[in-house]
């Protein structure tokens, strides 16, 4: 187990190193981001002072070599928009991406099983149209719209909540909710598509023929047989989330890593596009590790 | 852990939750609610909407403040200024002030706080209003300075206006986030989340009335009004449109900016003014209006009424769709290649509804006989064609832009756009390079008169652009104070100017 941690670690830490080079490169591709952070009647003087103050006078290739030099003594470069240290500022944003992801996917998670597992167990009956109708709308309704209606009916029509932000029990709601839609929905659906092949599995009805409840068959037996295609689809669903939940951030004024990310490409702040796609590449890195041991746990016959 | 347990604890953190959220601020500490996060605070940045909406006049005060009205500078941390020759301007600086660190402020403060903005070793956004000046700082005296530029500086009051003033403790070499000014506010926390201004207890001036204010930021326009409505918020700027719905809480104001069409004059058929003018009398502008809301403004000149230079009697161009195409028909007859593609380049979300102006005004040139193509651009690639060089594969083109002067003068607008050499001028004509030329060097009635027949010659003899609108902007003030927005709110909100109701 160790040693397959160790060389998935080894071959994560090449792909970081890739994936950086490639974002080196393409972010430099954008152009000049003196046109961005100068106001738009500065002179070709101060274009070139700002040009020279963040090396951006060198050839490509010497900063791309300055650069490697510097991610060797972990120094991950300035951000010229937010005059501080680039991995600062995203390691500062990944936290409440990360907190507002894993809440939002273990409880999307959690609810797509139960409501799958259940609708799988009567397949055609009320439960299993009402749950069909549900999760479909909540995989296909844009986040953005839900949002917005959901300040409208709970914020300013029931005031019930606050619009957005953060710092109280409160503030996690509409986030979370809007968040767990796609996910849930997504989930529910698989979750009862595998359920159903796997109910209908030869083990299934030996349980049955021996008499054993009903609750347990499904929920013992069945569901675990079927949870690796729903853990495979929720580690890609995680791993969306932790990249940024942009629409939820941006209108719940989340200060998370998805926003951070996008503003950055928008002002072509380099050090920080860099800096938020190393975190959050790690962080993918280790998310696909975990589910790959958990698969390990789900399914004995699986071995590293 | 019991079905009991479990409710309790879920029950308890709700009214935790509930108690945080509903907690109510002190009489005295209003929130404002910003479009866009400040991505630092380093003074030298203020022109920047979002740290200039936070610091100016906050934290950091200027030399000089222009009064909205005139568009003339008034004191500010100067009181009183003279120019001794056309180089040269010596200020009198205000007594009793102190920064919020104890410093002293005087002479040697304001050529440290001078220096450092031209000293070109941190990136200084304000320093984009006085172009290519030169400027030497000179204390005579513990509250007198001289200020000495390499050229003729007519209208230096009015350029140290974005001067903003730091204390002598902050680094001169790198920008900084924690500003250190004279303003009354004092910066107390600044995160992801939010930005805490506390009242500066040993101000100068009179005590502001509120003694807190933290700013949040929401892009979205619906969110950022219904937070003034609900109560988590006292005042947002910039909102909607369609979110202005609420007469007593909504207000309208001229913003300072201003929508145009630049025509590049490089080209045929855009080359022969004829084309210019039809373009012009050739949108139905009552209609185009409708866009922009009711309150919008036809413009005729690239700068708002109480800018130095701006002409209230210069008339716009009106509708006259006839006419357009019998100035088209003559330039035809004449061997203009009036059939010639012209590219239309619009800027993804310059402001409401842009793309859809884009799109009427295509089909209106269309109407008359050009033929027009509508390209959207996103900012990037819009700014290639906005500023010089432009690009070489480019044809006839013309393009949206909207210009913002709240600075008091037509110098900040005239020379980038109408000059041979101004960085997004299209056009190339000696004797107008001339005339900008002289207005720049004027002062007085006689610069006044100078800007204002340049706006009309650039409008009615040569139209070298197609001015739409000046703009409007909504402001949404909630019912615990007491203060109006102007056409400096895209810029600064000083806090000291709001009184709380009682």
């Amino acid at each position: 187990m160790l040693g397959y941690i160790g060389r998935r670690a080894y071959h994560s830490v090449i792909s970081v190193i890739g994936l950086l080079t490639l974002v080196f490169f393409l972010t430099r591709l954008t152009g000049d981001p003196s046109a961005l952070y100068l106001p738009l009647d500065s002179s070709l003087e101060a274009r070139q002072a700002f040009a020279r103050l963040n090396g951006l006078d060198q050839p490509i290739y010497v900063q791309f070599f300055q650069y490697l030099q510097n991610l060797m003594s972990l120094d991950f470069g300035q951000s010229p928009r937010q005059n501080r240290s680039a991995i600062e500022v995203a390691l500062e944003a990944f936290p409440a991406t990360l907190k507002l992801a894993l809440v939002a996917m273990s409880l999307a998670t959690v609810l797509a099983i139960v409501v799958g597992a259940l609708a799988a167990a009567r397949p055609g009956s009320l439960f299993d149209r009402i749950a069909g109708l549900v999760s479909l709308a909540g995989a296909s309704t844009p986040d953005f719209w839900i949002a917005i209606v959901g300040i409208l009916v709970f914020a300013v029509g029931l005031g019930m909540l606050p619009t957005s932000g953060t710092g109280t029990a409160l503030h996690w709601i509409m986030p979370i909710a809007v968040l767990m839609l796609r996910p849930f929905g997504l989930l529910v659906q698989v979750v009862r598509g595998t359920m159903i092949s796997a109910l209908a599995s030869p083990f299934i009805k030996t349980a049955h023929a021996k008499g054993m409840k009903r609750r347990k068959i499904i929920f013992g037996h069945a569901l675990r047989n079927s949870l690796l295609p729903v853990i495979t689809v929720a580690g890609d669903l995680a791993t969306g989330l932790i990249n940024g939940a942009v629409v939820v951030e941006t209108i719940f004024g989340w200060p998370g890593i998805g926003k951070l990310m996008i503003d950055s490409i928008i002002q072509r702040d380099f050090a920080v596009v860099q800096s938020t796609i190393l975190v959050t590449a790690i962080a993918i890195f280790i998310v696909n590790i975990a589910i790959d041991l958990l698969y390990a746990v789900l399914d004995p016959r699986i071995r590293y | 852990m019991g079905n009991k347990s479990v409710r309790v604890i879920a029950g308890a953190m709700v009214v935790a939750g509930w108690a945080g959220y509903a907690a109510a601020q002190s009489a005295s500490e209003i929130k404002i609610v910003l479009p866009e996060q400040p991505a630092n605070f380093e003074p030298c940045g203020t022109i920047i909407t979002n740290v200039g909406q936070i610091l100016s006049r906050n934290v950091v005060e200027p030399l000089t403040i222009i009064d909205p009205k005139s568009g003339q500078p008034t004191p500010g941390l100067a009181t009183e200024w003279k120019q001794t020759d056309p180089n040269t301007w010596q200020l009198k600086l205000r007594e009793g002030v102190k920064f919020q660190d104890g410093a002293a402020f005087d002479a040697e403060a304001v050529k440290f706080s001078i220096e450092r903005m031209t000293g070109g070793k941190l990136t200084c956004s304000n320093i984009a209003k006085f172009g290519d000046a030169k400027l030497t700082v000179t204390p005579l005296d513990e509250l007198t300075v001289e200020i000495k530029s390499d050229k003729p500086q007519p209208i230096l009051p009015t350029l140290l206006s974005v001067v903003m003033i730091v204390s002598p403790n902050t680094p001169a070499d790198k920008a900084v986030n924690d500003p250190v000014g004279t303003g009354p506010f004092k910066l107390s926390s600044f995160t992801p989340q939010t930005v805490v201004l506390e009242a500066f207890d040993g101000y100068w001036g009179e005590k502001p009335a509120i003694a807190k204010a933290s700013y949040v930021w929401r892009p979205e326009s619906s969110i950022r009004a219904a937070m003034v409505e609900t109560g988590e918020a006292d005042l947002t700027p910039s909102i909607a449109i369609q979110d202005a719905t609420n007469p007593e809480t909504d207000f309208a104001y001229l913003n300072s900016e201003t929508t145009a069409i630049r025509i590049d004059a490089g080209f045929a058929p855009l080359d022969d003014v004829r084309i210019r003018k039809a373009l012009n009398l050739a949108i139905d502008w009552d209609g185009l209006a409708q866009l922009f809301g009711e309150d919008v403004q036809r413009a005729s000149q690239m700068v708002v009424t109480g800018i130095n230079g701006h002409d209230d009697k210069l008339a716009p161009w009106t509708f006259d769709a006839e006419k357009a195409r019998a100035l088209i028909a003559e330039a035809k007859a004449a061997g203009v290649p009036v059939d010639t593609e012209i590219e239309l380049i619009g800027r993804n979300g310059i402001y409401p509804n842009g793309t859809e102006a884009m799109e009427a005004m295509m089909a209106m040139w269309q109407d008359v006989g050009l033929n027009v193509k509508l390209t959207m651009l996103d900012v990037n690639d819009w700014l290639r064609y906005l500023q010089k060089p432009f690009p070489e594969s480019r044809g006839p083109n013309l393009l949206q832009m909207m210009h913002d002067n709240n600075k008091g003068d037509a110098a900040f607008t005239i020379p980038i756009f109408y000059t041979s050499a101004g960085s997004y001028s299209t056009f190339n004509d000696a004797a107008l390079d001339k005339e900008v030329a002289d207005a720049m060097a004027a002062t007085g009635e006689d610069r006044t008169a100078k800007f204002k027949a340049i706006f009309a010659k650039v409008h009615d003899d040569l139209a070298v652009d197609i001015p739409m609108f000046h703009m409007i902007g909504y402001t949404r003030v909630g019912s615990r104070l007491e203060w109006k927005p102007d056409i400096t709110t895209n810029s600064e909100i000083p806090l000291a100017n709001i009184a709380l109701k009682d």
